[in-house]
């Protein structure tokens, strides 16, 4: 069963990864972090992404329950992930459920040229989810 | 805000030093220099962390206990027994962590002592630089009060404030609110919810700041005080001094 740096050391194999972390929205806190920073302190990174992903995780816009209302809110995110693309990179953000009470994310910076985001995307939710299914 | 004891647990840190760093908010556990566990009675433990929301039975965590309490091995034992797997642990381990040292470091008068050779029986998970729990105490200590700079209301009985232009809530803050009884404290809430302390008081203060909680008249004579008066006044808790007597009991008689 992997631990945080299995996974984070899985994540560093896909094609163009940069960096990657594990992060708690709550709190900005990086629980494990692997390659480079964007902004050269994992610190800092965390931080900002984390309050990306507060955003996105809060804010009713993203919540909407649709027909499937109970269901959706018996799981940890209304979201599954946040994806920022700029001219050089990919940043994904990808949602962990666990069934305790927690807020973590993945973070995973791409380089754009070198990366494929549809294949990162299934590949994070996959690691997202062995992170805490096993 | 700077804790008051950066150096005791850094310099016991450079020292390689196992052991327990005591305060009256709690303590901070290390091995061979790295902080591997911290306890608060501020902040829920991992059991209560895992059992509030049923992910564990409270007869799965007795039973890690006896088996592997005596041996400080619980955290990998609950992996091991396949009760958890390690990614749960760590999130879990480290969350309850960094929480029980918030409080534990916080700055506040009071005696610092440490224990040479104490460990915990939880047994190490994911070790820690001194160095981060630190900052990441102090960083935690400016979040709060950049949010809403009104401390009082992480010590008082939350008491809601149902004015009807108030902003919308979140899910996780609605699950506050619905617990607001005007008696109950973000600490006997956080334990309610199986969440860090830390995160209930980050979502009262938002709440507080939005306008959905009262925040108390501050008392005019009061010093501010850098940490909540509740973790100071756990302490005159029956249980909590009852405890505190069969721990130093123990130690006496090993």
């Amino acid at each position: 069963m992997p631990g945080i740096d299995e996974c984070l050391l899985e994540a560093m194999g896909l094609p163009g990864a940069r960096g990657a972390a594990v992060v708690e929205w709550t709190t900005g806190l990086a629980l494990g972090t692997l390659g480079v920073s964007p902004t050269n302190d994992y610190e800092t990174t965390a931080v900002e992404t984390a309050e990306l992903a507060r955003m996105a995780a809060e804010h009713t816009a993203f919540a909407t329950a649709g027909n499937h209302g109970d269901a959706e809110a018996a799981k940890g995110s209304p979201v599954e992930d946040v994806i920022v693309t700029t001219p050089t990179s990919y940043h994904l953000l990808r949602f962990v459920d666990t069934t305790f009470d927690s807020s973590v994310f993945f973070h995973l910076w791409l380089d754009r040229d070198e990366g494929n985001l549809a294949l990162a995307r299934i590949r994070l939710q996959g690691l997202a989810e062995r992170l805490v299914l096993g | 805000m700077r804790a008051l004891n950066p150096s005791m647990l850094v310099r016991m840190a450079g020292d390689r030093a196992t052991g327990a760093l005591l305060r009256e908010t709690g303590t901070v556990y290390l091995l061979d220099g790295e902080v591997v566990h911290a306890e608060s009675p501020a902040a829920p433990g991992v059991d209560v962390l895992l059992l509030a929301r049923r992910r564990l039975s409270s007869a799965e965590w007795q039973e890690t206990i006896d088996r592997a309490g005596a041996r400080c091995r619980v955290g990998r034992s609950l992996v091991e027994s396949n009760l958890l797997t390690s990614g749960e642990l760590e999130i879990c381990h480290l969350g309850a962590v960094f929480d029980a040292a918030f409080f534990a470091l916080a700055p506040r008068t009071g005696p610092t002592r440490f224990r040479y050779g104490a460990t915990h029986w939880f047994g190490p998970v994911r070790p820690l630089r001194a160095e981060v729990v630190e900052r990441e105490t102090r960083r935690r200590q400016e979040l709060l009060d950049r949010i809403w700079p009104h401390p009082e209301v992480d010590s008082a009985p939350v008491v809601r404030d149902r004015a009807a232009d108030n902003p919308a809530v979140t899910r996780r803050q609605r699950a506050v609110l619905d617990l607001a009884d005007g008696i109950r404290t973000p600490f006997t809430m956080a334990r309610l919810l199986g969440r860090p302390a830390f995160h209930t008081l980050v979502d009262v203060r938002r709440l507080a700041a939005a306008g959905h909680l009262r925040t108390p008249r501050r008392a005019a004579a009061a010093e501010p005080s850098p940490i909540p008066a509740w973790v100071a006044d756990l302490s005159a808790d029956p249980d909590i001094s009852l405890l505190r007597r069969l721990r130093d009991a123990l130690e006496a008689t090993l």
